[in-house]
């Protein structure tokens, strides 16, 4: 049995708890154990970042310590948070100068890092932990073939030499296990693209045109719901749908691939925080 | 139109690294000026594809002209998403995101931060995460319905001794 310290990061416990509550239950199929993070801060991606070098690591490198305690690899289910994390760690791997001030700091509250700590996002934890075999060994209600997108989500892959998730130009981890469960995986133009999340705080309208952009995409090849594998990334798509400038076209459901793949392992609904969802998923649920 | 796009094109500029070298001592800088201008940066951002004022090959090349002034002080160099798409494609291996990280150390220590992130900084350093305000006694129902803590327990003593240390301290150059 495998146990991680679940790092949920900022935005997931508030704004998508249907999200944290179906990475616990589908991982426990797979003999998983999660442990919360306590007594977390927030790892400081993007705008702590933008201002303070020093002080983001010293919030990420904290994070890290805290596992290294723990005795355990940290999961993250958010891009910003794993980007962060795993970038850090690179970081503070290959610079002892940066380390020791960031140790300096946590030894105040007897903390410290010295790189046991391994990060992994949920996407890793599918493909290297559990395995395609064992989602398929597990799969009890399979989907009918309901044509599905993949977002990825940027920080989540990229870059891809240091957080070595998946092909960071040709993703693939999420389109096997939707044709695992049973559904058909659709390609689209820029797949790879950004949600605009990450502009919300900057420009939101800039944001919501470059969300909405991915969505048209989506939409031109006909497909029932998009499937992510960032909490921030699920939020965006779905905003961008709902909010005033969204167009009058259908809304297309997006979930988290742990929401998706839950029903298929014979999950129900309830657990998985489904009647949650902004937009209404039955339409892949049914299908 | 922005401040930076107003370059005279007659104007004949005499490269100045003496910014690109500051920039390159900051951290995620160093490699500004493997930069070779070619644009793939710009074709593949989101960001320009959607507004017409930024253009991430542009920024970098006022950034090698050595055009500090109107770099640290322009909204432009806070636009990157650092969606990384571009850097995974720049055949010189050049991190625009990281590059846009250490301008905006430098532009936030002499006090040009965007309001917006601003805001956010001051709520993580003094909550210790970002959505205190947002966590409703509706959503603590919905996570104790689902099986989740409702304690979120976030630290916020680390967060205050962080600020004080590295954020207002860099303040004060």
């Amino acid at each position: 049995m495998k146990e991680f310290v679940l790092y949920t990061g900022c935005t997931t416990p508030v704004r998508l708890p249907a999200y944290e509550a179906s990475v616990k239950i589908v991982l426990a199929k797979f003999g998983i154990t999660l442990v919360d993070m306590k007594d977390a801060n927030c790892c400081g991606a993007q705008y702590v970042e933008s201002v303070s070098h020093t002080a983001f690591a010293a919030m990420t490198g904290r994070l890290l310590a805290i596992a290294e305690k723990m005795d355990m690899d940290i999961l993250a289910i958010c891009g910003a948070c794993s980007g962060s994390m795993k970038t850090m760690k690179h970081e503070l791997d290959n610079n002892k100068k940066l380390l020791k001030e960031v140790n300096e700091v946590l030894a105040e509250e007897g903390l410290k890092y010295t790189g046991k700590v391994e990060v992994k996002h949920l996407l890793q934890i599918f493909q290297e932990d559990i395995g395609y075999a064992a989602i398929r060994e597990a799969i009890v209600r399979p989907y009918r073939g309901i044509r599905l997108s993949a977002h990825y989500g940027c920080h989540v892959t990229r870059p891809e030499e240091i957080v070595q998730v998946d092909d960071a130009e040709n993703p693939k981890i999420i389109d096997k296990i939707i044709e695992i469960a049973g559904g058909t995986a659709v390609d689209y133009v820029g797949k790879t693209r950004c949600c605009g999340g990450p502009m919300l705080g900057i420009d939101a309208e800039l944001a919501g045109k470059i969300g909405r952009d991915k969505i048209e995409n989506i939409r031109n090849e006909n497909v029932e719901g998009i499937i992510t594998a960032c909490a921030f990334c699920d939020l965006q798509l779905t905003q961008v749908q709902i909010g005033d400038d969204a167009s009058d076209q259908d809304k297309i459901p997006v979930m988290t691939l742990p929401q998706f793949l839950g029903p298929a392992l014979g999950v129900n609904f309830s657990s998985l925080g489904i009647e949650l969802n902004r937009i209404n998923p039955q339409a892949i649920l049914q299908g | 139109m922005s401040k930076l796009d107003k370059t005279n094109e007659h104007e004949e500029h005499t490269p100045s690294s003496s910014f690109s070298r500051e920039i390159e001592k900051e951290p995620g800088g160093a490699d500004i000026q493997h930069c070779i201008q070619c644009g793939m940066c710009t074709a593949s951002c989101m960001v320009a594809s959607v507004t017409e004022k930024y253009r991430p090959r542009k920024l970098i090349q006022k950034i090698l002209l050595g055009m500090r002034e109107e770099v640290l002080t322009s909204e432009l160099p806070w636009l990157c998403m650092t969606c990384r798409q571009c850097e995974e494609r720049c055949q010189e291996d050049v991190s625009l995101a990281e590059i846009f990280h250490a301008v905006r150390n430098i532009a936030a220590r002499e006090g040009y931060i965007p309001v917006g992130v601003q805001k956010v900084v001051d709520t993580v350093m003094e909550d210790g995460w970002m959505l205190k305000d947002g966590y409703s006694d509706f959503i603590e129902d919905d996570r104790d319905d689902l099986g989740l803590h409702t304690d979120l327990g976030w630290n916020n003593e680390f967060v205050k001794k962080i600020k004080k240390r590295f954020i207002d301290g860099g303040n004060k150059k």
